[in-house]
């Protein structure tokens, strides 16, 4: 049943990677001319000649939900540490899912604000881009936490 | 051993006279303000000296991109003077309280053009070293929200609820087990108090 456990572990510590990927990495929307550099704006600052620090206040929801899911996934790790060594043979890692199903809800409350509102995000000069890789990493964490939430769900305490 | 401590005394008696003669001005850092409104700059100052009767406020203004800079009131000898020439003219107003330290002004209606570095120098005779301190105006059509606070706020509230939710959990189930453990107790003390009344029924019969 180690190996159960080290592949739970691990897919657990990748989610997490992939949210710290996404919440961290300016490139929800990327903007490429031809003959111009690439840009990359949201999340945290958007870029034409200077860069300029986001107010606009559905990003702000999407910040904060991303950074919410974040925290949760890390907590979630500590307290299934916890209960790996505290709960009694046959019981289920309840809390842990709980924590784990709440931070793949606040993934996918971040995702869906963002590609709801993007149109009113960005200045004339930056909306005809499109998607970035960190939107795509938000969006493959969720299924991602929320299949490990399930397993914390369904998984018994055996020695 | 000696030399070390008369050299440090050289020192400090060197430093000393200098550091308790230098005056420190505070003003903020940055300010915001709507068009059309009226906003108050604070200025106070720190000195070792008691405030003498020819304690002065300078403010200076010095406009976005431009190297030069104005001066648009003067607080001396009791006295307050304002700019009654310049593009401040008759919308400044001096409202600080000198002998507390405080050489503040009001400017009223703000426009576009005010944007700009506000210097407050203060001096304090004999104290009179010291170095103006500056804040930044700037001047909206509606005011921003800054970047992070709803943020911060969000992230705030849900951590928080979160906690609760934990804690009252934890707090009901520790509370039913007491509940459980304080009926036991109770039921003890009429089995203790029977024998006792029988014990004493026992003594005044014999």
């Amino acid at each position: 049943m180690l190996i159960i456990l080290a592949f739970i572990i691990l897919f657990h510590l990748a989610s997490a990677i992939l949210l710290f990927v996404a919440t961290i990495h300016n490139a929800w929307w990327v903007v490429s001319h031809t003959g111009h550099e690439v840009i990359y704006a949201d999340l945290w600052y958007s870029c034409n000649s200077t860069c300029y620090p986001v107010v606009n206040i559905y990003l702000q929801a999407v910040q904060a939900a991303i950074i919410l899911a974040t925290i949760l996934c890390c907590v979630s790790f500590f307290v299934f540490m916890l209960q790996l060594f505290s709960i009694k043979q046959g019981e289920r890692f309840i809390f842990t899912a709980i924590i784990q199903l709440l931070a793949s809800l606040c993934v996918m409350t971040s995702a869906s604000i963002y590609t709801a509102q993007h149109e009113n995000f960005h200045a004339a000069s930056l909306k005809s881009g499109s998607y970035g890789s960190s939107y795509i990493v938000a969006w493959v964490s969720f299924p991602m936490t929320l299949i490990s939430g399930l397993m914390y769900l369904v998984l018994r305490k055996r020695k | 051993m000696l030399r070390v401590l008369a050299l440090a005394s050289v020192v400090l008696l060197g430093i000393a006279p200098q550091a308790s003669q230098a005056i420190t001005v505070y003003t903020s850092w940055e300010r915001h303000a709507l068009v059309g409104s009226d906003i108050r700059l604070s200025c106070t100052f720190f000195s070792w000296r008691s405030i003498s009767e020819d304690v002065s406020f300078t403010w200076r203004y010095r406009p976005d991109g431009s190297k030069d800079s104005i001066s648009i009131a003067h607080f001396a000898g009791g006295e307050a003077y304002t700019d009654n020439k310049g593009v401040f003219k008759d919308r400044v107003e001096f409202v600080g309280n000198p002998k507390r330290r405080d050489g503040s002004i009001l400017i009223k209606n703000l426009d576009f053009s005010d944007n700009g570095t506000f210097t407050c120098d203060a001096k304090n005779p004999p104290d009179i070293v010291g170095r103006p301190s500056s804040v930044r105006l700037l001047v909206f059509e509606n005011l921003p929200i800054q970047a992070g606070v709803i943020t911060g706020a969000i992230i705030g509230v849900v951590l928080g609820l979160l906690v609760l939710i934990v804690v009252i959990y934890y707090l009901m189930r520790f509370l039913v087990a007491r509940r459980v453990f304080s009926l036991s107790v109770r039921s003890v003390p009429r089995l203790w108090g029977l024998s006792l009344g029988q014990r004493i029924k026992a003594a005044a019969v014999k």
